[in-house]
């Protein structure tokens, strides 16, 4: 945050605060989280490094973790054991510390982590139907439609048919199982590795890694392109 | 007389059922009833977020670059349960008691935020003429009309 980003006019008060930029309605919700964050600080409820330190993290998590995750569990049989006893003490092994950023990990992530191995015969998919839990520290931030209730209602129920809305036609002889995340545990999936990929590297394997591979909405593919979404739309 | 009596005794009844035929229909069944059926009870202990397994339409799968307030509420919520105002449960608690018109009718943040700004305002943290006067202060320096 900087209090020197106006350009368009005077700006005499001390506060550093990011200019808000929403127009009409979105801009009262922008009023309303800077006056608690403002008003908390000021209270000393917590610290403006403290809000520092989580903008940081927020900025820092994305799936590239979790890409990584999936690329070191391809080729090293050892860690695919640790991170399936253990995924959280895994993590640190690929550099995904979930005790970020306090010590004690985020209020809301800080959990268990179960890694959801895809088989030939099993296909993982993973769901938060009450909220929005989700493995943060791996995954980054949730893509919307992860959140929105459409998703939540129908993939424990109609998991196939949800799947393959995304494209991914999941076939009747493997068992679908649905994860449903909640306050206490996290999942994650591991999906299988993808044929003509032999000899390729840890670094080569993690780009093909994708968020959605990782819910189990999408497949990975040699070809990167099938299964890659853009991050934002 | 008595005849006199009973008539004015039903048409006293007759009016009261015309009475009850105009109240809502959910008086019916919320007159304390000494039992319910396994459906009403299934609905009554039904709460806003649990809707996994209910029918809907297709996936919406449109992606959102999250605004500045979004992140920042996110992180201001963060906070607030790291330094033990709060835990991350009582804010989804909190979402859910917003409502359902606010819970499925706002942003995913802007429930995050109302949640954060009633358990501000409940615990006595912040009291409602505090927050008033800073988001006025914040709207004078944003320029932005009420």
């Amino acid at each position: 945050m900087s209090s020197t980003t106006h350009d368009d006019h005077a700006h005499p008060h001390p506060h550093p605060h990011a200019p808000i930029e929403e127009k009409g309605e979105a801009a009262e919700f922008a009023i309303l989280e800077a006056a608690i964050r403002e008003l908390s600080i000021a209270k000393g409820l917590f610290s403006a490094e403290d809000h520092r330190r989580f903008m940081e993290w927020y900025d820092k998590v994305g799936p590239t973790g979790g890409a990584r995750m999936v690329a070191r569990a391809w080729v090293d049989p050892a860690f695919k054991q640790r991170l399936l006893a253990d995924g959280v003490t895994a993590c640190k092994e690929i550099g995904v510390d979930w005790l970020q950023p306090t010590g004690s990990g985020t209020p809301s992530d800080y959990t268990y982590l179960i890694t959801c191995e895809n088989t030939p015969k099993v296909h993982n998919v993973i769901v938060c139907t009450l909220c929005s839990c989700y493995p943060r520290p791996l995954l980054g931030l949730s893509p919307a439609w992860y959140e929105r209730p459409t998703y939540r209602r129908r993939v424990v129920r109609w998991p196939r048919q949800v799947l393959a809305e995304f494209g991914t036609i999941i076939p009747p002889d493997v068992e679908v199982r649905v994860h449903d995340s909640n306050q206490k545990t996290r999942y994650i999936v591991l999906p299988m590795r993808p044929a003509g990929t032999e000899g390729w590297s840890e670094e080569k394997l993690a780009t093909i890694v994708t968020r959605d591979t990782m819910i189990g909405v999408a497949l990975p593919s040699a070809d990167w392109t099938v299964s890659s979404t853009p991050t934002h739309g | 007389m008595a005849t006199r009596a009973t008539s004015s005794s039903s048409t006293y009844a007759a009016l009261m059922e015309c009475v009850r035929s105009h109240a809502p229909a959910s008086h019916a069944v919320a007159n304390l009833p000494l039992t319910i059926s396994q459906t009403r009870a299934e609905a009554l202990l039904h709460v806003v977020h649990d809707v996994g397994g209910q029918p809907d339409g297709p996936i919406d799968k449109t992606l959102h670059k999250p605004a500045h307030w979004e992140k920042s509420t996110h992180c201001t919520a963060e906070c607030l349960a790291w330094r033990g105002h709060w835990v991350s449960e009582e804010r989804r608690r909190r979402e859910n008691d917003l409502g359902e018109t606010l819970y499925f009718g706002t942003p995913y943040y802007a429930r995050w935020l109302l949640a954060a700004t009633k358990m501000l305002l409940d615990k006595g943290l912040v009291t409602p003429d505090e927050l008033l006067a800073k988001m006025e202060e914040i709207r004078a320096r944003e320029e932005i009309a009420a």
